[in-house]
């Protein structure tokens, strides 16, 4: 590590001759540094509901750079004390008297989120470039970002989708949210839970017809995802919209950095109610759950046929597709997963999991029980676990996997 | 002057901007010098103040600083016996960009911008030794003044906590 920069300083005393010079090193300066948020009117603080420890986070949205950051128990308490009348020492110290021990890298560490977030303005303005201090990394990590880079060439994004989604919610958007379409959904739903029961006895000839046509069934079902995946998004966007808060961003992106997905940025519910957050959450599947229903009930209404083979099999894909978002436990940030992260107000639950692996053998050494918080990671993991290995079990013949006689038996 | 001819020019020799000069230029150009006592902690020019002379340091030492804020100035550097300072006044007469103050007591030998134009008309050929000199410490500085601005810098980001090698994550809910 390098050593800390010094500046060298000359003061006088006012009306005596003479001067002293002193030695001014960075980090010295540092504890006297007094941090000060901006003025109020640059940033909106919101408590969340408590978590199953008892912690409360917030969430802090700057309006200037329109981002947010959550904040654990610790940072509020920093970001409270963030007022330029204190130092950093002191700070530090109340901190400790509050918390007990701490590692004093939250406190950098919280410093740098909010310089990002443009919610300390001294240094923003110098432009400094991120890419500069990695100029040391090894050849494959050089590929792996290169790789990354252009796989990230993939996503896009709608500028001023606020603006969009607005006008489209006024120009009628506004109809999905009335109780009248919610009793619609209902009855399409119960309508095809009649159609799925009368057309189930003949699903291996429903199969079997589509099967004879695969590219085309293929293609269809392509085509049909994509479209509904679209609305799925733009249905979140408008129930954003619904409860008057922004959508940041639209587009397409990586999920988890891997799975191509469309995405709309709703962050903003996070400073409305955990019940609107669910509610949000929620009116994306249902798009798949309600075009399933009328593929369900078209299907049912056809005759026998390539037509009606193929509406079932929409339905299918759509229903199934609807049932993987909504369920939590697969590693993915879908709308399942948010729905728990709400539920239990932990939004970072897949982190927190996630870090949880990496200390998991030094827990189990020390012996030292769980927390609450960390039993629920824990259970996260177990259950994400067994899902994927099951649904990876349920399709192995998807892979060329010669399925176990067991499977086989009727 | 307090030395006989010969030390003077024994030691003028050492000046940088002067190495090219021989003892019969030399004695040309320390008929033109002025020597000045000046006692520990006295300003020997103040920032602003009107530019019209180099100073050569034959003893002590001087620091030369710049106004922060207040009674603070920022220290820019040091000179030592056998150093040279405030030179921009030969060139322009723009007032002094900085403070020099003797830090010990010190002997200066000043060169006025007088003397120095008396020199350019009458002595072409010594004027230009003396102004190539010049501009290879000019650069000198420039680059010094370069690592110091960097280090200003990284000094200012060290003390407010900024880390340009942080990417904290912001938050954030992508509905997919």
């Amino acid at each position: 590590m390098a050593e800390p920069a010094k500046l060298e300083l000359l003061t006088r005393r006012p009306g005596e001759p003479g001067f002293e010079v002193h030695e001014v090193e960075s980090h010295q300066a540092y504890l006297g540094f007094r941090p000060e948020r901006p003025p109020s009117t640059e940033w909106e603080l919101t408590p969340q509901p408590r978590g199953v420890d008892g912690s409360r986070n917030y969430i802090l949205k700057s309006h200037k750079r329109d981002n947010y950051l959550l904040l654990g128990p610790q940072e509020y308490f920093l970001w409270e004390h963030f007022d330029g009348r204190h130092s950093l020492n002191e700070i530090s110290r109340a901190l400790h008297f509050e918390f007990g021990s701490f590692d004093f890298e939250i406190i950098r560490q919280f410093l740098a989120k909010l310089y990002l977030a443009g919610l300390l303005n001294e240094i923003q303005t110098m432009g400094l470039r991120r890419g500069v201090a990695r100029r040391h990394e090894r050849w494959w990590e050089r590929s792996f970002a290169a790789i990354s880079k252009y796989w990230s060439r993939l996503t896009f994004r709608v500028s001023h989708a606020d603006h969009y989604c607005a006008a489209l919610y006024d120009r009628g958007g506004f109809l999905l949210f009335r109780w009248p379409f919610l009793l619609l959904c209902g009855a399409l739903l119960v309508g095809a839970i009649i159609a799925v029961s009368r057309l189930w006895p003949h699903v291996a000839e429903i199969a079997a017809r589509m099967a004879a046509r695969p590219l085309l069934s293929t293609a269809i079902m392509l085509v049909t995802i994509v479209f509904v995946s679209m609305l799925h998004v733009l249905v979140h966007a408008l129930a954003c919209k619904a409860y008057g808060r922004k959508v940041r961003d639209m587009g397409f992106f990586l999920l988890q950095g891997l799975l191509p997905t469309f995405y709309a940025d709703v962050t903003d519910i996070f400073m409305s109610s955990r019940r609107v957050r669910v509610m949000v959450d929620f009116s994306g599947p249902m798009v798949e759950v309600m075009f399933g229903s009328v593929a369900f009930i078209g299907a049912f209404g056809s005759e026998p046929g390539f037509g009606q083979s193929l509406l079932f099999g929409v339905g299918l894909v759509l229903w199934e597709s609807a049932l993987l978002n909504l369920y939590p436990f697969n590693f993915l940030e879908m709308d399942g997963y948010n729905i728990l992260a709400d539920l239990l107000a932990m939004p970072t639950l897949r982190q927190q999991a996630l870090a949880m692996i990496r200390r998991l053998p030094h827990r189990l050494r020390s012996g030292k029980i769980p927390d609450r918080a960390e039993w629920i990671q824990l259970g996260y993991l177990a259950l994400c676990f067994i899902s994927v290995l099951a649904y990876l079990i349920a399709h192995l013949d998807a892979f060329g996997v010669k399925l176990p006689a067991w499977r086989s038996v009727p | 002057m307090n030395s006989s001819s010969q030390s003077v020019r024994e030691f003028l020799h050492k000046v940088a901007f002067l190495q090219d000069l021989d003892d019969q230029t030399l004695s040309i150009l320390t008929l033109l010098l002025v020597t000045k006592t000046i006692k520990s902690g006295a300003v020997i020019f103040r920032e602003l103040d009107a530019s019209d002379a180099l100073y050569i340091v034959e003893q002590g030492r001087v620091v030369v600083s710049k106004h922060v804020a207040g009674e603070v100035d920022i220290v820019l550097t040091r000179f030592h016996p056998g150093d040279f300072f405030g030179e921009m006044g030969l060139f322009d007469s723009a007032p002094r960009s900085a403070t020099a103050h003797a830090e010990s007591d010190t002997v200066l030998w000043q060169l006025g911008r007088d003397a120095f134009h008396r020199i350019l008309s009458d002595h072409p050929a010594m004027a230009a030794r003396i102004c190539h000199r010049l501009v290879t410490v000019f650069i000198q500085r420039l680059r010094a003044t370069n690592e110091q601005a960097r280090e200003a810098i990284r000094w200012g980001l060290e003390a407010t906590g900024y880390s340009p090698e942080d990417t904290p994550a912001t938050f954030g809910r992508k509905s997919t």
